[in-house]
């Protein structure tokens, strides 16, 4: 969390969108900016995991079976005018490249009450407009990817998870992955589908005249702002934080 | 009479009352890009404020974003039904879903801030 919180910084300062990939070092589950942490841990299976909050939105995530994203865009960016618009950019892009691949993937047009999904604690219960999901036999589908936004002041960060792999026993058994779903489309190794997903995002409509490609960066921006990071990281760390809700 | 409403540009408003007290909310536009509103964290009374800070923030489904002062001052009132009634922010942005009420600390503050035409074309260059 401290570190998308400088990577929204460093893409204010630079002027262009910033993306991180990361995944995680044990099973975490990172609840959204303003959920209750007593039902979080009232929930049966939560019980053992690590747990942190985000800064941004949306509902919370079990980590570990994912592909964590984070993209940073200042707000005179275009693509950062419209909530809707960024959280599009990134999930209709990967909904193309898993078209590709022979997956019937779709963004799923929304429930009518958002109220009602407020309840259920898990990102990946709940449906928004333009989630991923694969079709099932539910009508709602199998989501594999969820995107939440803190809009802050100078820049957007939007945090995404897709589920590369099922969770397995516990708190989200009922989560099927890329590797259930789609196994005979091939194997979803996590460096080469964030490639191809970037790929995507690049040479997507939303991307026209705004964003012309993309670039890696070897090493980290972060690693000439360790103080930053770690003041940040102790902030999100707190119980106060934590516990705001 | 109350004067009419001046805008921050980050889609605040603010109406200085007859009793001298600045009625605080969000603008049409900006709740209507919001969308789907499902928590609100609004400040304490009493607190004192700079012009551009952050006085409390807005979920929606799937954003949180800050709400900031328009103005330096004191916050007097909090409009504290509207959590539990989010709707109203939509139904009525400049009446009944009202956030705060500050007493601003220094009135030209206020006319620094944008009048209606200004800010329509502010959105205007926004939506382009």
């Amino acid at each position: 969390m401290a570190a998308d919180e400088l990577l929204a910084a460093e893409a204010a300062t630079r002027g262009r969108p910033l993306v991180r990939f990361y995944n995680w070092s044990e099973p975490t589950l990172s609840l959204g900016g303003f959920q209750r942490l007593a039902d979080a841990r009232a929930t049966s299976g939560v019980g053992g995991l690590a747990l942190v909050r985000r800064p941004s939105g949306g509902g919370a995530i079990l980590h570990g079976s994912d592909l964590t994203y984070a993209v940073a865009v200042p707000r005179e960016h275009p693509w950062g005018a419209s909530a809707q618009l960024l959280y599009d950019t990134f999930h209709a892009a990967l909904v193309r490249l898993l078209r590709e691949r022979g997956l019937a993937a779709a963004q799923h047009p929304g429930r009518e009450s958002a109220a009602a999904d407020q309840e259920r604690l898990l990102c990946f219960d709940r449906r928004a407009r333009g989630d991923v999901v694969i079709p099932a036999e539910t009508a709602d589908g199998h989501k594999i990817l969820g995107s939440a936004q803190r809009r802050l002041r100078g820049a957007v960060v939007q945090h995404g998870s897709l589920l590369l792999r099922s969770p397995g026993p516990g708190l989200a058994a009922h989560h099927a992955g890329l590797d259930q779903l789609a196994a005979a489309a091939g194997t979803w190794e996590p460096r080469q589908l964030a490639t191809a997903w970037l790929e995507a995002v690049a040479g997507s409509e939303e991307s026209t005249g705004v964003v012309s490609g993309y670039v890696f960066e070897s090493g980290s921006f972060l690693t000439a702002r360790r103080d930053r990071l770690e003041a940040a990281a102790a902030r999100f760390a707190s119980p106060v934080w934590l516990g705001r809700r | 009479m109350a004067a009419e409403p001046r805008f921050a540009k980050s889609h605040e408003w603010i109406r200085l009352e007859d009793d001298g007290l600045g009625t605080v909310g969000i603008s049409a536009y900006a709740v209507e890009a919001l969308t789907d509103l499902v928590f609100m964290q609004l400040p304490d009374v009493g607190r004192q404020v700079k012009a551009g800070e952050s006085i409390g923030e807005i979920e929606s489904v799937k954003a949180v974003s800050d709400f900031y002062a328009p103005v330096s001052g004191e916050i007097v009132e909090v409009n504290a039904t509207l959590p539990d009634d989010l709707e109203q922010l939509g139904k009525d942005p400049y009446g009944s879903g009202w956030l705060v009420k500050i007493r601003p600390a220094d009135p030209a503050e206020l006319e620094a801030l944008l009048d209606q035409p200004a800010y329509e074309a502010l959105v205007q260059s926004e939506q382009h």
